[in-house]
C-alpha cells in the first residue's frame, strides 16, 4: 500500500519536472525563435543566408551590456535605444557593403557572392569585438538576473526569461502587423516573392532591400537585449545562436516568420527536455540529425512555401 | 497520327486561371501560330507543354505518348524543345559555348557537339559573333541565341516564345526565311508572335487565346477576318513595326 | 586555360612553373619552409577539389571538412585495426566519403542553393560533434576528442610514411596535378559544360535536355572523393590527428575562401589562391597574432569583402591579364 503510494508520488515529482522542462524549453525556444526572426526575413527578401546574424546579435548584445553596465538602468529600458541604433546599423551595411555586390550580380538568382561578403563581415565584426573587448565573458547583473518566478507545484521559471518569451510574442506581431498593413511591409512582401515586384509597384527596390535589413537587425538586436539579463557577452557568442539559427529558419521554413518562433521553440524544447535524458551534446546530436533528416522529408520546412525552393 | 495533342489543359495559379481549357493538334511537319494579348496565358501553356511545370488539368501527347507531367529535360530528350521568351543565356559564357551546350543532347563528344554548335551558328548567320560573351550581347542577338541553342539539341519540335520581339523590318524578312528552311529541315514549329507579318506568312494555322481560353482557330485568312478576334485582339493590340 | 595551353609560350611557362616545383625540395633544406610549402600544396589540392562543386556547379558546399575527416579516419582506422596499407584505406576512404556526398547531395541539390550550403554546414558540424562524443564505434576506437595516433614505422611505403619532408611534397604535389589534370579534363568534357550551363541557369539547362541535379550530384561525388585523400595524406603526414584539427567549421570554410578569392569555376583560380593567402594568413597570425589577436582575421573578412565588391571572379582575373601582358611585351620585344 505505503509503496504505490510512493511510486504515485515519484511519478507526480516526474511529471513535475517534465512539466518545468517543456516550460522552459518553451521560454528559451521562444527566444531562439527570436534570434532567428531576422535571418529568415532577411533571406526571405534578399534570398541570400545572411552569415553575419550571429555576428550582429553579438553586436545588439555587447550594445545592450554597455547601455546597462554604464547606465545601471533597467535592462529592458535598453531595448528603445539598442533597437533603433540596430536597425541603423544594419540599413547601413546593407547600403555600403552588401548593396554594391548585390548590384553586380543582380541577374543571379541566388549570389553567392553576397553570402561571402555576409562572411566577411562576420569575421571582422568577431574579431574586431575580440580587439576591443577581449576575450572575457561578460555577465551583467540586473534587477532581473537569476530571479524566479514561482508557479504552484514547486515549478520554477527564470524571470529574463518569461520576459523573452512575453517580448518575441509582442514583437511578432508587431512585425506582422507592420508587414500587412504598411505600405514599405507589403512592399517588402512582394519583393519575397517576386525581386522585380517591388519595382513594379513604383518602389524603389533596394531602399526595400536596406529596410528589410535594417528590420532583421533590429528584430535581431531586441533578441541581444533580452538575451545579456541571462546569458554571458562574448566575442564569439554568435556562433552559438547562428548555427542554431540557420536550424530553426529551415525547420520553420526558410522565409517565414512564424516559422522562425515555432522552429526555435521545437529546437527550445527538445535541448531542454533531452537534458534531463543525455549530455547536451547529444541533444546537439540530435538537433542536427532531425535537421537532416527533414531536408529528405520535408525541404521546406513547416511553413515554407512550395514555389519557394 | 498529330505529333503534338494537347487536349482540355487548365493551368490554375491560386484563384488565376491562366490556361483555361485549351485544346490544340499539331501535325508533323508544321508551322503552328499562336496569338493573344499580353497575358493571355501563351507562355504558360508552352511552359506546361515544355514540363516546366505540371498542367493542373489535362493531358499533353507528344508522338503518341504523354507528357504531361514530365521533367524539362526528359521532354527535350524526347525531342521537343523551347526558348524562352525572357533570354535566359549563358551569361558568362560565348556564344559558341552557350550552343555547344544544346549540341551535347546529341552525341558525348566534343569535338562533334562543337561542329555541329559552328553549323547551327552558320546557319543563322551569327557565326561571327561565336567567341563574343553572351552577356555582351543586344536582345535580338540574345533571342536568336536560344533559337539556335535550342536548335541545337535537334528537336522534332520547336516551341519559339517571341523570338522576333525586338527585330526591325529588314531583320524579320531574314527570320521568316530561316524559319522556312528550319521547317524545310523537318523540324516541326510552334510560333507565339506578336508581328502579324510573321505569323500570316509562316503559320499553316493559328490558334487565338484570350484571358486563358481559345477563342479562335484557323487559316491565317480566317483569323483576319473573324471578327472577334478583330475585336478581342487586333483591335487594341495590333504590334506595327517600325523600321 | 584555353589560352593558356595554346601558345608555345604558355607551355614554355607552365613547364617551367612544373619544373621549379619539382626542383624546390632539392634547393629548400629547412624544413620549416618545407611544412609551410606542402601546406600550400595540401590547401591547393583542397580547394581544387572543392572547386568541382563549389566551382563549376554553382553551388556552395560549407561542410567539406567532413570529408577530410572521414578519409583520415577510415584510413587511420583500417590501418590500425586490420593493418591495411593506408595506400588502400585511401581509396576506402574517398569512396565512404563519395557515397555519403552523395547521400547528402541527392536530396538538396534539387532546392534552392541556401538549402545545400545549410545541410552541408551542419552535417561538418554535426560530424564533429559525433567523433568528439564518440570513444568506439563497435569494435573500433575512435577515441573521441583525443583523436588518433599512428605508430612510427619509420622510413616504409606500404605504411605511407616517410622520413623526408621532400616524399611528402611529392606525393602532394602529385596529388594536386592529378585534380588539375581531372579538372581540365571536366572542363572539356560533357560533365563540364552541363555543370557550368546548371550552375549558371538551371532552368535554361533543363530546357536544353540537362538533369542538373544529377549532373551537380556526381560533381559532388567526384570532390567529396578526392577531398577525403586529402585527410588520409594529412593523417600519414602528421602521424596524429583529433577532431578540432580536421572536421569542423574553420576548416571548411576556409577551403570555399580560398577557392572564392583565388577564383571559382577556373583551373588557376584555387591554386593562385592557396598559393596568396595561406603564406599571407600564416604570416599576417605569426606576426599581429602576438600583438592584436584578431587581427589577421580581420585582414582577411577585409581582403573576402573587397574582392568580392572589386573582383567577384576571384584574383585569378586581373593576374591572367597581366601575365598576357607581360607575355606581349616579351613577344613585342
Ligand atoms: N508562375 C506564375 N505564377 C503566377 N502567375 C503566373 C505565373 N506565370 C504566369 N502567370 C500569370 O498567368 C497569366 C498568363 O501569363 P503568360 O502566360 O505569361 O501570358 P502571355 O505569354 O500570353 O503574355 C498572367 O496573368 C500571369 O501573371
Ligand atoms: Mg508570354
Amino acid at each position: 500500500m505505503s509503496g504505490t503510494a510512493l511510486l504515485y508520488t515519484d511519478w507526480l515529482d516526474e511529471m513535475e519536472i517534465i512539466f518545468e522542462s517543456l516550460l522552459n524549453g518553451l521560454l528559451m525556444g521562444s527566444i531562439y525563435g527570436l534570434t532567428a526572426v531576422g535571418l529568415t526575413l532577411i533571406f526571405g527578401v534578399l534570398k541570400v543566408i545572411n552569415f553575419a546574424h550571429g555576428s550582429i546579435l553579438m553586436v545588439g548584445m555587447y550594445a545592450a551590456y554597455w547601455c546597462i553596465t554604464l547606465t545601471g538602468m533597467n535592462p529592458y529600458l535598453a531595448i528603445p535605444i539598442v533597437v533603433p541604433l540596430m536597425f541603423y546599423f544594419g540599413y547601413f551595411m546593407q547600403q555600403f557593403v552588401i548593396e554594391p555586390v548585390f548590384k553586380v550580380e543582380k541577374d543571379v538568382r541566388e549570389p553567392i557572392t553576397v553570402i561571402i561578403v555576409t562572411t566577411g563581415v562576420w569575421y571582422i565584426l568577431d574579431n574586431l569585438a575580440l580587439m576591443i573587448f577581449g576575450a572575457k565573458y561578460r555577465v551583467v547583473h540586473t534587477s532581473v538576473t537569476g530571479k524566479l518566478f514561482e508557479l504552484p507545484g514547486d515549478i520554477y521559471l527564470l524571470q529574463p526569461k518569461v520576459y523573452g518569451f512575453i517580448l518575441t510574442f509582442i514583437s511578432g506581431l508587431l512585425l506582422f502587423w507592420f508587414l500587412k498593413t504598411t505600405l514599405m511591409g507589403k512592399a517588402i512582401r512582394a519583393t519575397s516573392l517576386d525581386r522585380d515586384a517591388a519595382s513594379l509597384m513604383g518602389v524603389n527596390q533596394y531602399k526595400i532591400y536596406r529596410t528589410a535589413f535594417g528590420i532583421g537587425t533590429a528584430v535581431t538586436g531586441l533578441a541581444g537585449c533580452v538575451l545579456v539579463p541571462f546569458y554571458s557577452v562574448y566575442p564569439s557568442v554568435g556562433i552559438i545562436f547562428d548555427i542554431r539559427a540557420f536550424i530553426i529558419v529551415v525547420l520553420g521554413g526558410l522565409g517565414s516568420i512564424p516559422g522562425a518562433i515555432l522552429g526555435g521553440i521545437i529546437v527550445g524544447i527538445i535541448e531542454s527536455v533531452g537534458a534531463m535524458y543525455m549530455p547536451s551534446t547529444w541533444t546537439e546530436l540530435v538537433i542536427y540529425g532531425l535537421f537532416l533528416l527533414l531536408l529528405f522529408i520535408k525541404p521546406t520546412g513547416l511553413f515554407g512555401s512550395k514555389h519557394d525552393f | 497520327m498529330a505529333l503534338l495533342k494537347v487536349e482540355n489543359v487548365f493551368k490554375r495559379f491560386g484563384g488565376l486561371v491562366a490556361v483555361n481549357d485549351v485544346s490544340l493538334t499539331v501535325e508533323e511537319n508544321q508551322i503552328i501560330g499562336i496569338i493573344g494579348p499580353n497575358g493571355a496565358g501563351k507562355t504558360t501553356l508552352f511552359n506546361c507543354i515544355a514540363g516546366a511545370f505540371p498542367p493542373s488539368e489535362g493531358k499533353i501527347v507528344f508522338e503518341g505518348s504523354e507528357i504531361g507531367g514530365k521533367k524539362p529535360h526528359q521532354i527535350c530528350t524526347l525531342g521537343l524543345s523551347r526558348t524562352f521568351q525572357v533570354v535566359k543565356p549563358f551569361a558568362s559564357k560565348t556564344v559558341l559555348y552557350n550552343v555547344t551546350v544544346g549540341a551535347f543532347a546529341k552525341t558525348n563528344r566534343r569535338v562533334e557537339a562543337e561542329a555541329k554548335a559552328i553549323k547551327v551558328l552558320e546557319f543563322l548567320q551569327m557565326d561571327d559573333k561565336r567567341d563574343v560573351f553572351a552577356k555582351n550581347l543586344t536582345l535580338p542577338e540574345r533571342k536568336r541565341l536560344e533559337l539556335a541553342r535550342a536548335l541545337a539539341t535537334e528537336p522534332t519540335m520547336l516551341l519559339l516564345d517571341e523570338v522576333m520581339a525586338g527585330l526591325r523590318f529588314s531583320e524579320i524578312e531574314v527570320m521568316i526565311e530561316l524559319l522556312k528552311k528550319i521547317r524545310a529541315a523537318g523540324v516541326t514549329l510552334v510560333i507565339v508572335e506578336h508581328i502579324m507579318q510573321a505569323i500570316m506568312a509562316l503559320s499553316d494555322h493559328i490558334y487565338v487565346l484570350n484571358f486563358g481560353g481559345l477563342i479562335a482557330q484557323g487559316s491565317p485568312a480566317e483569323i483576319a477576318q473573324n471578327q472577334e478576334v478583330i475585336k478581342a485582339y487586333l483591335g487594341d493590340d495590333y504590334v506595327t513595326v517600325e523600321d | 586555360m584555353k589560352a593558356l595551353a595554346d601558345s608555345k609560350a604558355n607551355k614554355y611557362f607552365l613547364a617551367a612553373v612544373l619544373l621549379i616545383a619539382v626542383l624546390i625540395p632539392q634547393v629548400i633544406t629547412s624544413p620549416s619552409i618545407m611544412q609551410i610549402l606542402i601546406l600550400t600544396l595540401f590547401y591547393a589540392y583542397l580547394t581544387s577539389s572543392w572547386n568541382l562543386v563549389g566551382g563549376f556547379a554553382g553551388v556552395l558546399p560549407l561542410g567539406h571538412s567532413a570529408f577530410i575527416g572521414i578519409g583520415a579516419y577510415t584510413s587511420t582506422i583500417l590501418y590500425l585495426h586490420y593493418g591495411l596499407s593506408p595506400w588502400f584505406g585511401m581509396l576506402a576512404g574517398g569512396v565512404l566519403a563519395a557515397v555519403i556526398g552523395v547521400i547528402i547531395g541527392i536530396p538538396t541539390l534539387k532546392l534552392r542553393g541556401a538549402y545545400f550550403a545549410l545541410a552541408t554546414m551542419a552535417f561538418g558540424e554535426g560530424l564533429r560533434v559525433l567523433v568528439e562524443n564518440v570513444d568506439t564505434i563497435g569494435p573500433l576506437k575512435v577515441n573521441g576528442p583525443r583523436g588518433l595516433l599512428i605508430n612510427l614505422t619509420g622510413n616504409s611505403f606500404i605504411d605511407y610514411q616517410f622520413t623526408s619532408k621532400a616524399s611528402y611534397y611529392y606525393i602532394i604535389l602529385a596529388l594536386l596535378l592529378i585534380i588539375l589534370l581531372i579538372t581540365w579534363l571536366l572542363m572539356r568534357s560533357k560533365i563540364g559544360y552541363y555543370l557550368s550551363a546548371g550552375g549558371e541557369d538551371p532552368e535554361a539547362a533543363a530546357a536544353l535536355g540537362i538533369n542538373v541535379p544529377r549532373y551537380k550530384v556526381m560533381a559532388m561525388a567526384i570532390s567529396c572523393f578526392f577531398t577525403a585523400l586529402a585527410g588520409t595524406f594529412y593523417a600519414q603526414m602528421f602521424l596524429y590527428f583529433y577532431p578540432k584539427s580536421i572536421l569542423g567549421l574553420d576548416m571548411s570554410f576556409e577551403i570555399a575562401f580560398i577557392a572564392l578569392i583565388g577564383g571559382r569555376g577556373t583551373i588557376l583560380g584555387p591554386v593562385l589562391g592557396a598559393l596568396l593567402l595561406r603564406p599571407l594568413n600564416e604570416f599576417t597570425r605569426i606576426y599581429l597574432g602576438g600583438i592584436l589577436p584578431g587581427m589577421h582575421l580581420v585582414i582577411f573578412g577585409l581582403i573576402l569583402i573587397l574582392v568580392m565588391i572589386f573582383q567577384p571572379r576571384g584574383i585569378q582575373e586581373p593576374l591572367t591579364r597581366l601575365y598576357r601582358r607581360i607575355l606581349y611585351r616579351i613577344k613585342g620585344s
